[in-house]
């Protein structure tokens, strides 16, 4: 009796284990073997860009690349905080936010039948999908075609918006947990098609540090050591150890590429978090205030030093 | 070999086709649906078939290296409670962990099929281990190499994106 029931179990868990592997890596087998083809089709009234005027070159175009929550065109809450704080403080500057960072096909969950469902009833699949697909896009058998999903998806929203390939006007990858994952390996794929200035900045990163960041100018690390999330991610991956020193993490921590900006005390999530607009510091601002003030400093420094070194923009 | 035990190994050659060809599929460009089933029912049978040889391969083996184990009445065979377990072979496929769970797997059936080894054959666990060990990385490493073929055989570079 004991083995008939041992049997079914495994029978029954083995069936849900082969299902969920099916599924989540589905989307990246659907484009790889070109089944269905990305889309770049919005809502009715969603604009492919805000910010700075589209008539006009920007300073710089601002890419955001959500957390997990990401499920919808538009931002999540936080997520759709700070973009919308970035673009109130920096008129210079084209901002993207509906990248679809756990989507190879640019289809959000939200827009799925069967996830609808799923949604009503079991929410808390949504974010466990979106994690599956971080370590998806970590894993070394399907990294290759997960990064150059979304880095092309990438480039056609980037090109939509008004980007022109060789321009030389910066591209700023803002990523948010595991949409650093996402953003390090759109890298070598918006590199080869649009042959952009990039710079990378992290937001609490969650990464496995095997995505090679050669063809990025800079990566600026923000972190904080009340973010347990961030370091759990430095602790599970063997490419963001030390000892791993060829991985593509490490040789950019070598060549001076990544610069770390402490954003103490802010958590990873909840209402002390990075983006949180009531928490406090000491000097008055909310930590959304200032991780808006630190993002646009860093972006501001690096277009003047672009500009004394190689003189103004075309 | 009883009905159970051979849907079982069906079952169980079919997960790890799946396991198997997920990351493959991944490389693949422009493959049909009807591709992709064709080459998971013939993994499924290949896979199977090469479950379903495992005991018989450990006790060859044992006959040629052991003296004590030959008999021509008893043999190694699958039973339910063996066999059950490899029907998980498609954890294989999950990302990161996949790879050590698919060898955690293999390691617990293969001491399942060690203990059953000893006690038909009469030999130490240890020895009938060394057995069963041998028969499965031969089995195998003779099957990645078909996999391989199937594989080198069906790669063509992946499609561009289209906006």
């Amino acid at each position: 009796m004991i083995g008939l029931a041992l049997l079914l179990l495994l029978g029954g868990l083995g069936l849900v284990l082969i299902a969920e592997a099916l599924l989540a890596r589905y989307e990246v087998l659907v484009y790889a073997a070109g089944w269905r083809t990305p889309t770049i089709s919005r809502p009715e009234g969603m604009s492919y860009a805000r910010g700075a005027d589209p008539d006009r070159p920007p300073d710089a175009y601002l890419v955001y690349l959500d957390g997990i929550g990401k499920r919808r065109f538009h931002d999540t809450r936080d997520g759709g905080r700070l973009v919308k704080s970035l673009i109130n403080r920096a008129p210079e500057l084209r901002v993207l936010g509906q990248v679809q960072p756990y989507s190879p096909l640019a289809v959000p969950l939200a827009d799925r039948p069967v996830w609808t469902w799923v949604r009503r009833h079991i929410g808390l699949l949504l974010f466990l999908h979106n994690v599956m697909q971080i370590f998806v896009a970590a894993d070394r058998r399907y990294r290759p075609l997960y990064n150059r999903a979304v880095g092309a998806q990438i480039a056609t929203e980037l090109q939509v918006a008004g980007y022109l390939p060789d321009s030389g006007i910066p591209v700023v990858l803002l990523s948010y947990s595991g949409g650093a994952q996402v953003a390090s390996g759109a890298v070598n794929e918006l590199w080869s098609q649009l042959r952009t200035p990039l710079w990378l900045i992290t937001l609490g990163g969650f990464h496995n540090g095997a995505n090679d960041i050669t063809h990025a100018q800079h990566l600026y690390r923000l972190t904080s050591a009340g973010d347990w999330i961030e370091r759990v991610g430095t602790w599970i991956f063997p490419q963001r150890w030390r000892l791993f020193r060829w991985s593509g993490w490490n040789r950019a921590d070598r060549e001076g590429k990544i610069t770390v900006h402490r954003l103490d005390p802010a958590t990873h999530i909840g209402p002390r978090s990075y983006i949180a607009p009531e928490a406090r510091l000491p000097d008055g601002r909310s930590h959304l205030d200032r991780t808006t003030d630190t993002v646009l400093a860093l972006i501001r420094d690096r277009l003047s030093l672009t500009a004394e070194t190689d003189g103004p923009l075309p | 070999m009883s009905p159970v035990v051979a849907i079982l190994l069906l079952a169980a050659g079919l997960s790890e086709a799946a396991g198997r060809l997920l990351p493959v599929v991944a490389r693949l460009s422009g493959v049909s649906h009807a591709r992709v089933v064709s080459l998971l029912l013939a993994g499924a049978i290949v896979d199977g078939a090469v479950f379903a040889l495992w005991p018989l391969s450990a006790w060859a083996v044992a006959g040629l290296v052991l003296p004590t184990s030959a008999s021509d009445e008893a043999a190694l065979v699958w039973t339910p409670g063996l066999a059950a377990p490899l029907v998980l072979a498609g954890v294989l496929a999950f990302p990161l962990l996949g790879p050590l769970l698919h060898l955690v797997l293999m390691v617990g059936v293969g001491a399942g099929l060690a203990g059953a080894l000893a006690t038909v054959a009469g030999v130490g666990w240890w020895e009938a281990a060394g057995c069963v060990t041998i028969a499965g990385i031969a089995l195998g490493v003779s099957v990645e190499a078909v996999r391989r073929l199937v594989v080198k055989l069906n790669t063509r570079r992946a499609p561009e994106p289209v906006a």
